[in-house]
């Protein structure tokens, strides 16, 4: 029974679940709590299959009620959490060896290519008309990319209320947030996810970099920078996904976005989805393996 | 490091701006007048070259310096990726401020704005 019960916890938690949550937009309030919230959706999901294969393994061993639809039955989840456990250490791997191999290429260029400030060190001002504004983050040496476009189309405030925005990225790692939900979104096979987390993550990491910008520089200045930037004619043609602009403003447009209930609900959830299934299922199958195997 | 840096930008722009590969002492010359050791911009263009920004070729018993990519293609690759907006870059090696919106949103955007201007001035 075992097995079955991870395994639905399992998939439930990567795919329906998220979904469900998601649309209720709820963990956008509390983008911190709502951080930690995805993150043990995914682990919790990533564990219970595992557990779930685990246990599968061991019932295929010692179990002697062996019915041909329970061995195919316990060999899928096994395969199941073969997979996803394989999958998650290759896209591991991937995300941060494509991460890393990106980031210096754009450090360079942008070195090579952009003015340094006197003021800031990890400042760098291209030389374009296009507004432009991005942090290539870091631990060793992070960049903060502007263009001239974007400081003549800013005030000075609207100015630093971005620099204040990309500083918040880099210097609270939100980098390792992101990279995080990319290897969590890319070790689940394409029909047992959602783009919930990845996507709202990202929504997540902007909005506490507007709270740092505007505790420094204040509510209006990061507004009308934001309104200047999304709002600027793309060269491209293309359009991106706006959603997280809107987001973001309708937090601005509240004077005090702290949502104390909120959080601490969405800490209490995250603790229980971690830990729920390995006290209710795993304790009591661990003391029944150790009783198998240890007679 | 930071002097390395202005260097590397410099030997860059002497290699972007000349017509054939050059030797070393030619990279010296063309930076002008500053005081520096021939060991020195062996070493920049070593480091450059190690960046995939710089190839060498043999010449004879010595080596001529290349830029890698013309400035216009470098220039090009940095916006193309600085300018991601369709969002092809999933492994978020960079984190945009914003990315541009559609007009319908734009409006919404100054919409609310209008009124976050109106709270905060009284």
């Amino acid at each position: 029974m075992t097995p079955v019960l991870l395994g639905v916890i399992g998939l439930a938690l990567a795919l329906p679940v998220p979904a469900a949550l998601a649309r209720t937009s709820w963990p956008l309030l509390v983008p911190r709590a709502g951080i930690v919230l995805w993150q043990s959706f995914a682990l919790a999901a990533i564990l219970a299959i595992s557990g779930a294969a685990l246990s599968t393994a061991l019932w295929l061993v010692t179990d002697d009620r062996t019915t041909w639809w329970r061995i195919v039955l316990h060999l899928v989840i096994l395969a199941t959490g073969v997979l996803v456990w394989a999958r998650f250490w290759w896209a591991a791997s991937t995300v941060w060896r494509e991460t890393r191999t990106r980031r210096r290429r754009q450090r360079h260029l942008v070195d090579l290519l952009g003015d340094a400030d006197g003021m800031a060190p990890a400042l760098r001002i291209l030389r374009e008309e296009t507004p432009i504004a991005y942090c290539v983050p870091g631990l060793s040496s992070p960049r903060i990319v502007v263009s001239q476009g974007t400081i003549s189309t800013l005030s000075t405030t609207e100015y630093a209320a971005v620099l204040e925005h990309e500083r918040a990225h880099v210097r609270r790692r939100h980098d390792l947030v992101l990279e995080a939900f990319t290897v969590l979104h890319r070790a689940f096979p394409r029909f047992l996810r959602t783009d919930a987390p990845l996507v709202q993550s990202q929504v997540m990491i902007e909005l506490l970099a507007d709270d740092a910008a505007r505790r420094a520089c204040g509510d209006a200045p990061v507004a009308r920078a934001l309104v200047a930037l999304a709002g600027a004619p793309t060269p491209a043609g293309t359009l991106g996904s706006g959603s997280a602009a809107a987001v973001r403003m309708s937090r601005l447009q509240d004077p005090d976005p702290r949502r104390v209930v909120a959080s601490i609900a969405a800490y209490a959830l995250s603790v229980l989805v971690l830990f729920a299934p390995t006290v209710l299922l795993a304790i009591p199958w661990m003391f029944h393996a150790w009783r198998t195997l240890v007679p | 490091m930071r002097r390395l840096g202005e260097l590397e930008r410099s030997v860059m722009n002497v290699l972007w701006d000349a017509v054939a590969p050059l030797t070393v002492r030619e990279v010296l010359d063309g930076l002008g007048e500053r005081d520096l050791a021939y060991t020195t911009i062996m070493t920049v263009l070593d480091r450059l070259g190690t960046k995939e920004m710089v190839r060498r070729e043999r010449d004879g018993r010595a080596f001529r310096y290349a830029p890698a990519l013309t400035r216009d293609a470098a220039t090009s690759e940095l916006l193309h990726a600085a300018l991601d907006e369709a969002g092809t870059d999933r492994t978020a090696a960079l984190v945009h401020f914003a990315r541009t919106v559609d007009p319908t949103e734009a409006r919404a955007l100054r919409a609310a704005l209008d009124e976050i201007e109106s709270r905060t001035s009284p």
